[in-house]
């Protein structure tokens, strides 16, 4: 096969891949189920990462990600092809996100209270106790911070997204995720040192 | 030092474990069956709203094509502007219609000579003559009344004058000048018809039958879009045929 023979097989698989992608939105615009499954077998896993990783509490995390795919079909509406459709989740669990936050941090400082933190388990090796002591840490400290910042923490530092797929994300311009990133990693060093210092 | 924690940190959460396959396929069916739940609830809505709609565009369509619409529209206009239909009825039970004849002209009564307006031997009164759906046409044409907001408008308040001299007052004469001012003022006005049908109304009280005729001839013929066709083509058979 020569170069402008596989040139013309890649044209036609793109093709045939924007052809069933398009047929896929047009599915979900009709709220078809099957095409939302579709959507959750090829996403589930990176739409409930973010929503683990924001939410910092697996059953809200679930919460969410039941949440963003109903939303899914009415949302699809608005979906424009210059952005990925995992994007276009992740943005829609970033605008469906704020009550689950709040749910999980009260349910979190409830935990606290009582004293009943899964955190540190004696039983764990010694790293990975730490590891998990750590990554609660920063969960609990993120809970002090906006959502907005919170957002993009999580999308920038976590997910390592780049700013400008996070902006995309969050539906503000660069400068403001930028901002908001900055502001976030202040604040989260100092939470994390006085913790640290405790 | 600082950076060092933060980033561990980061590294720490990112690594946190997430749901189960379990969990997933539970949240999946979940989300599926919620979905198919919408879509039932969606097509039994529209299974209601379907005929509740046809039914609405029927009824507006046969409404537009046989005039009633307007009628309808400013009845529902009416109730909620919260106005009472007019305020008293045009003609008094008890009186005759053609109370007031303009001299020489040929009255309804029975009292007109032979000559000038032959009557039927047994002349019903004539407001018992007239038909009673004439009748409530003058007490309470839902459109007789323009609304508050219009009162900037001079046409719209020489039609209240009108108005106010025909179904308050009762004074024909004056409300024979009015229906002709506001017709000058507005020849195409949103409310012409009403104006030109109490115009007749007002003419047979004068007792100015053929002129009447001549009013109410248009509607009789439907040039109303059926707008008091039927209460005109009634008051010209009751009508003399001779002035």
């Amino acid at each position: 096969m020569n170069v402008s023979e596989l040139a013309m097989v890649t044209e036609q698989a793109l093709g045939e891949t924007a052809g069933l992608h398009d047929e896929l939105i047009a599915r979900l615009k009709r709220a078809e189920p099957s095409a939302v499954g579709e959507v959750y077998d090829a996403h589930h896993a990176a739409v409930r990462a973010f929503a683990k990783r924001l939410l910092g509490d697996a059953a809200s995390a679930e919460d969410l990600v039941h949440e963003v795919f109903l939303a899914l079909p009415k949302a699809s509406h608005n979906f424009r092809a210059e952005s990925s459709l995992r994007t276009f989740l992740i943005s829609i669990a970033v605008n469906h996100a704020r009550h689950h936050v709040r749910a999980a941090v009260r349910r979190r400082r409830a935990i606290s209270h009582y004293g009943e933190l899964p955190t540190a388990r004696p039983a764990d090796p010694e790293q990975d106790a730490r590891r998990r002591e750590l990554a609660a840490l920063l969960t609990r400290a993120l809970d002090d911070l906006p959502i907005e910042q919170r957002v993009a923490f999580v999308l920038c530092e976590v997910e390592e997204r780049s700013s400008r797929e996070a902006a995309a994300i969050a539906g503000v311009p660069e400068a403001t995720v930028r901002t908001r990133l900055f502001h976030a990693k202040r604040k989260l060093r100092e939470a994390l040192e006085t913790e640290g210092a405790r | 030092m600082k950076r060092d924690l933060l980033d561990e940190a980061v590294s720490a959460l990112r690594d946190t474990d997430t749901a189960s396959e379990a969990e997933a396929k539970q949240t999946r069916a979940d989300i599926l069956s919620g979905l198919r739940r919408t879509r039932v609830q969606r097509r039994t809505r529209i299974a209601y709203l379907l005929p509740i709609a046809a039914t609405f565009m029927v009824a507006s369509a046969w409404g537009a094509a046989s005039g009633q619409a307007r009628a309808l529209w400013l009845g529902v206009e009416h109730v909620f502007s919260g106005s009472a239909p007019s305020a008293a009825p045009a003609v008094k039970k008890s009186a005759p219609l053609v109370s007031a004849p303009a001299p020489g002209a040929p009255t309804l009564t029975p009292t007109t000579p032979a000559s000038e307006a032959p009557l039927p031997a047994e002349p019903p009164p004539v407001t018992a003559a007239l038909p009673v759906a004439a009748l409530s046409a003058t007490k309470a044409s839902p459109s007789a009344q323009p609304s508050a907001g219009a009162s900037d408008d001079p046409a719209l308040a020489l039609y209240r004058a009108a108005h106010a001299a025909h179904f308050v007052d009762h004074d024909p004469a004056r409300a024979l000048a009015g229906w002709d001012a506001y017709l000058k003022a507005a020849p195409n006005g949103v409310f012409a018809p009403e104006a030109r049908y109490n115009r007749a109304l007002s003419l047979i009280r004068l007792g100015r039958i053929a002129e009447a005729k001549r009013a109410l001839e248009p509607f009789a013929q439907g040039q109303n879009g059926g707008y008091r066709q039927q209460e005109a083509g009634s008051l010209l058979s009751r009508l003399p045929t001779q002035q």
